[in-house]
């Protein structure tokens, strides 16, 4: 029993802490040195097989996401909030203890000879002392302030706790979407049940032709459930920094990129038309093994030979276009293509054309960013009161001869205070002089 | 508006030049007149530098805090006020004469930059932008006062001179409790970055921590820096492990500021 309450407490230690501080430090920087997310063969390629063994037996590729790492943010929950709860009840004390008069202790400095303790006290900024009366009689004046500084630690502890809270449930619950297109398409929102409409889609270019902003007008609804009731609709206007919340979803402007529109004839008939943005494909309507893929496409094309397809400028100057056709797993072409070609594939002949931008919108619903953020400012209100509110406590205590005897204490004060408390108290003794 | 900015840069880098020279000549024939001469300098070379920084924030018709350039004059500005600040409040000349090179050398590297205004683009084009990188100029110029304070707290453990330079710099149980102030002022306001940073992260990208490498090692120095806090208040840590972990925390400041940029890419790496 005893060794259990021995490692609570231990873990509960500011000594925990800092080991625990300097362990989260250096697993922050591996996390940053090693780039994430990439495969065994990257690694080897990078650096070497037995490297890259390591750095996936330990999850390097992931840092922050790694069982060790998150062990090490439990521990630190855990340490916080012990020592939270064990600090509590001593705090209040300590607060209460402030205004009581009692007399000079421990760290405290003291000077002798004052004789009006009220003006000493308006020297060192203190307010309105409280008076009373010593056990044994004598006269006492109290007076203290930045009480609520003893809770610094205490506030900035919890606050980081509240962020390492709402980030962790935020990180296990969050929910991530994107949808794109061209103006009047509508796109499902992953398996929310909600679509979602781009009505417009601009962007907005100084005289220099540098982009000021991208804005997309957006509707969002829900799928009626039966065919009698009117879909819950809802609009907003979303641009980069500027985003709307939907549906208790934040949209966002997030990228852009170019599109164009497909159109397939068979056998000289028109068969299907429809706008695909860059990296996307179109199935054929009659034959859906039957896929053409606009890889890339090009406004400002220029090709060199022996280089890949490069664009020059983003100005619609010499569009072309890079496809591929697949059936089923079998490619049957790669090609750029310029406005005025087509690809023939049996009877079927495919062209693009109208090629226009089309933005990507960002979708997310993370239910605790709130949690993260009380945490974060909690905790600078924690650093404000620890730093900028240091509690100081000044006592003066009436002698036979009339004068009085001040002393006063500040824990974070120390030889500043010190200072201060001395030069008040001389230029007490001189203006009584 | 911008040649003026050019003029009044140039004015302020020969001032803090000047007055990092005084300090040094202070510190060799012990006149104490030399370091108020010195301080008259620094004081305006501040005062320039703000001019110069407002004439940039006109020509560009913005904050003028969004490039490599713009930040490490900011940066210099920040160190240079601080620095001030601590000399002035805890009447330490000793101060300016270590914290004068630093703040020469991060204006000189700001004299290396591109000072061409570029439009922004659009992620940048933010109010949260302004605050971010405001508060960091505030932080790292506190970290800086406090780097400095940490070196002449361990150079003084091995000074054997009782003399001048013992009447000038401060005990050091004083020296350490400036060095806090200093830290305390700097963690602060790097909270504040770092959360302003959040904020505005979360309505440009869609998400308020991405462990980008900038975030990551601004996280990491905020680490460091709560661990010097804590070396502190316990007993018998104070001072020396104190003023290794303010030196080190300055290192991983520099780090976050040019290492990243340079080794690191990520979101972060156009500023
Ligand atoms: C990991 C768990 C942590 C534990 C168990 C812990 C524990 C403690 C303890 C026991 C104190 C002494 C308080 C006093 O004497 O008034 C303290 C002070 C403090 N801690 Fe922590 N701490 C932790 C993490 C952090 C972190 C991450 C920060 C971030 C800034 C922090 C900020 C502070 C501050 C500002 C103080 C007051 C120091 C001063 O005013 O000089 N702590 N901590």
């Amino acid at each position: 029993m005893n060794t259990l309450k021995r490692i609570w407490k231990w873990i509960g230690s500011m000594q925990f802490a800092i080991g625990l501080l300097v362990l989260l430090a250096v697993a922050c920087s591996i996390g940053s040195f090693v780039t994430q997310g990439q495969s065994f063969d990257w690694y080897a390629a990078r650096y070497n097989e037995r490297t890259a063994a390591i750095i996936m037996a330990l999850h390097l590729d992931d840092a922050f996401h790694s069982w060790w790492f998150l062990a090490i943010n439990v521990f630190l929950c855990v340490n916080l909030l012990l020592c939270n709860v064990v600090r509590l009840k001593p705090l209040i004390r300590r607060t209460k203890a402030e205004t009581q008069i009692d007399l000079p202790g421990e760290n405290t400095v003291r000077a002798d000879g004052v004789n009006e303790p009220e003006a000493f006290f308006a020297r060192l900024h203190m307010p309105k002392p409280v008076r009373g009366a010593a056990p044994d009689g004598t006269e006492v004046l109290v007076s203290s302030k930045n009480r609520i500084g003893l809770w610094g630690a205490w506030v900035c502890h919890l606050g980081i706790l509240l962020l390492i809270l709402g980030f962790s449930l935020g990180q296990m619950t969050h929910k991530e979407y994107v949808a794109y297109g061209v103006p009047g398409q509508t796109r499902p929102i992953g398996d929310t049940g909600l679509w979602l409409t781009i009505d417009d889609f601009q962007i907005g270019l100084r005289e220099d032709d540098t982009v000021e902003q991208y804005t997309a007008d957006i509707t969002v609804f829900r799928a009626p459930q039966g065919s009698t009731s009117a879909p819950d609709t809802r609009s907003a206007t979303v641009s980069v920094n500027h985003p709307a919340k939907l549906f208790g979803m934040t949209f966002y402007q997030n990228s852009t990129g170019w599109a164009a529109t497909v159109s397939v004839t068979k056998n000289g008939e028109p068969l299907q038309s429809e706008v695909v943005c860059a990296g996307d494909y179109l199935r054929i309507a009659d034959m859906p093994n039957l896929v053409v893929y606009l890889n890339a496409f090009y406004p400002d094309y220029v090709s060199m030979p022996g280089s890949r397809p490069m664009t020059a400028s983003g100005q619609l100057n010499n569009p072309a276009y890079l496809y591929s056709v697949y059936y089923g797993s079998d490619i049957l072409g790669m090609n750029v293509l310029m406005p005025d070609e087509s690809v023939t594939i049996d009877e079927y002949e495919v062209k693009f054309s109208d090629p226009q931008t089309y933005t990507l919108i960002q979708i997310k619903r993370d239910a605790y960013t709130w949690l993260a953020f009380l945490g974060g400012v909690v905790t600078m209100l924690g650093l404000v009161l620890a730093f900028y509110l240091l509690p100081v406590k000044v006592w003066a205590v009436r002698k036979e001869d009339g004068t009085w005897v001040v002393a006063g204490r500040s824990q974070k004060g120390g030889a500043i205070f010190a200072e201060r408390f001395q030069s008040a108290a001389i230029d007490s003794e001189q203006k009584s002089a | 508006m911008l040649q003026v900015e050019n003029v009044l840069f140039t004015a302020v880098m020969l001032l803090y030049f000047a007055a990092m020279i005084l300090y040094f000549v202070f510190l060799a024939v012990k006149k104490d007149v030399l370091s108020k001469v010195a301080l008259v300098l620094q004081i305006a070379g501040l005062a320039l530098h703000t001019a110069a920084l407002v004439c940039r924030g006109i020509g560009a018709g913005r904050l003028p805090l969004t490039n490599q350039y713009e930040f490490a004059t900011s940066f210099a500005w920040g160190l240079c006020l601080i620095s001030l600040v601590f000399v002035m409040k805890f009447r330490f000349p000793v101060l300016g004469a270590f914290a004068m090179p630093v703040t020469f050398l991060m204006i000189g590297y700001a004299a290396m930059q591109s000072k061409e205004v570029h439009d922004l683009m659009p992620a940048l084009r933010s109010n949260w932008l302004g605050f971010h990188v405001s508060t960091a100029i505030i932080a790292y110029g506190a970290f800086g006062v406090s780097f400095v304070l940490s070196i002449i707290f361990l150079l003084r453990d091995k000074m054997q001179e009782k003399g001048f330079l013992d009447q000038h710099i401060p005990n050091r149980e004083k020296l350490d409790l400036i060095s806090y102030r200093s830290v305390a002022l700097g963690l602060l306001f790097l909270t504040f970055t770092i959360v302003t940073g959040a904020i505005w992260a979360e309505r440009a990208w869609g998400s308020y921590w991405s462990w980008d490498p900038k975030e990551t090692w601004s996280l990491v120095t905020w680490i460091v820096y709560a661990t010097y806090l804590h070396l502190r208040i316990r007993r018998g840590w104070q001072g020396k492990a104190a003023a290794i972990f303010a030196v080190v925390g300055f290192i991983c400041v520099m780090f976050t500021y040019i290492g990243v940029n340079t080794f690191l890419p990520g979101i972060h790496s156009y500023a």
